[in-house]
């Protein structure tokens, strides 16, 4: 023991930074990495264990509430699949086998860029593998919507109108701007430092001019005001729907208006939240459900004191 | 559908520790009388500071995880009746950071709990007492709790 201690005195005071893209919950390589709006990342199943259903959820490294429960990011799914094939494939098969004991499975098609599979070690990681779904560069300052889709935080500000919308699914980002994602940043300078400088250096000259679009779009005024509501209603427990989630958003616990799947066959059923249900949205379900547009669903009102018309 | 992810991080947190902990520190989890070993309760040890009148004890400290860690932090017990303002008189420690309504992040690692408690012992809060007589001691008769303290460190002497 004592040797073995000898050999990392020097490392000793640096926490636990030494493993890159480490779960914080289960302190294991990232599976199906999610990032919060607040930018950090966890497992899919680890952040599901650790969300609270009755009230928002606190992102588990810095405390910040939350109450959407995010897509998978693909991009990090890709990466690390790449970076790190070995544990990657020993992490999924590992959650597989939970998953079939307790039949109720994370998403199982996670959008596969670049043609992933094909390079397996770090080397074959490139530029193409970490860009922008909004400039196509490499990404600067990378934040993730709600929808798992990876932009730099530049690029963001040109999604608004008046709400958050992902131009790759069309989603709409609850809430305000998503934090930066630090631990892809910091890989992304450690990996490209001459490309992430370049961009660096771009960003910097054309900055005036996107501080100036950012003030001009305060924008998300409409986003901003749903979400006060929906602040009220969690301090006050109103209109929830206590361990129900909206697989569309991602909203832990529902708030308002819920519409239950009377089709979907899986135990974890198919729930909507009102805006969900309003937009025409075409997801999966959170849980890998086969949920599909002629599905029925009926409003669900076990929570609701009243439901006008 | 909870199949509990405690023990897989518990493992996670046993290689860490082996792999690299601060001088000094002890943590174990608990060897049963068949033999087999329970993650669930961690066998710890503190040492007091250097130059600070916590110096030369080795404190002994249990960690109690339940089903639900790291969704609630641990419970960390001193021996019952340890001298110290910020322990209940069951020898459980009160600290922010172990308190899953202000400070419990599922983040914080056996390692940063334990050097968090080490920093506690000489740093009292006393806007949190959990015992009246290291309180008030604390508080009103430093010189004596000073001399308390010494030789409390003493009672712990190391192992080796």
């Amino acid at each position: 023991m004592a040797d073995v201690d000898a050999g990392h005195s020097e490392v000793v005071s640096d926490e636990e930074t030494s493993k890159e893209f480490m779960c914080p919950i289960c302190l294991d390589l990232l599976y199906k990495p999610i990032v919060i709006a607040c930018g950090h990342i966890c497992c899919f199943w680890c952040l599901h264990h650790t969300m609270d259903s009755i009230r928002a959820s606190k992102c588990p490294m810095c405390r910040q509430p939350y109450i959407y429960f995010a897509n998978i990011c693909p991009l990090l799914h890709n990466l690390l699949m790449k970076t790190n094939h070995v544990d990657y494939e020993r992490r999924g098969k590992e959650t597989l086998e939970i998953e079939k004991s307790n039949d109720c499975f994370s998403s199982q098609d996670i959008e596969c860029l670049n043609s992933c599979c094909e390079g397996t070690d770090e080397n074959k990681i490139s530029i193409s593998d970490v860009i922008c779904s909004g400039c196509k560069e490499i990404l600067f300052r990378p934040s993730v919507l709600n929808c798992g889709h990876v932009y730099c935080e530049s690029c963001m500000v040109t999604l608004t109108n008046d709400k958050l919308k992902c131009h790759v699914c069309e989603s709409i980002h609850p809430g305000n701007f998503p934090k930066v994602c630090l631990d892809l940043d910091y890989f992304l300078k450690k990996k490209f430092p001459q490309d992430y400088y370049h961009r660096k250096e771009l960003f910097q000259s054309t900055k005036v001019r996107q501080d100036q679009y950012l003030n001009q779009s305060s924008c998300t005024s409409a986003v901003v005001g749903e979400n006060s509501k929906i602040e009220e209603d969690l301090i006050q427990m109103q209109n929830l729907h206590p361990c129900v989630g909206c697989d569309t958003c991602g909203m832990i616990p529902i708030i308002g208006k819920r519409y239950k799947c009377k089709d979907c066959k899986e135990s974890i059923g198919f729930d909507m939240c009102e805006v969900c249900y309003n937009s025409s949205s075409k997801r999966q379900g959170r849980f890998n459900q086969r949920h599909t547009p002629d599905h029925v669903l009926l409003l669900e009102n076990s929570s609701l004191e009243e439901v006008p018309e | 559908m909870s199949g509990g992810i405690a023990r897989g991080r518990l493992a996670e947190e046993r290689k860490a520790w082996r792999k690299n902990h601060p001088h000094g520190f002890v943590a174990k989890p608990e060897t049963l009388q068949d033999g087999s070993v329970n993650l669930m309760a961690w066998h710890c040890t503190i040492p007091g500071k250097q130059g600070t009148d916590w110096e030369g004890g080795n404190f002994p400290i249990t960690l109690h995880f339940s089903e639900d860690y790291p969704s609630k932090p641990p419970k960390c017990k001193f021996p019952q009746g340890f001298f110290h303002p910020n322990v209940y008189p069951s020898g459980t420690v009160c600290l922010s950071i172990l308190n899953e309504d202000s400070g419990w992040r599922p983040a914080i690692t056996v390692k940063q709990i334990l050097v968090g408690i080490q920093d506690l012992l000489d740093q009292p809060n006393p806007a949190d007492p959990a015992q009246t007589e290291g309180y008030h001691m604390f508080i009103q008769e430093p010189v004596e709790y000073k001399k308390r303290v010494r030789q409390q460190s003493k009672q712990y002497p190391p192992l080796v």
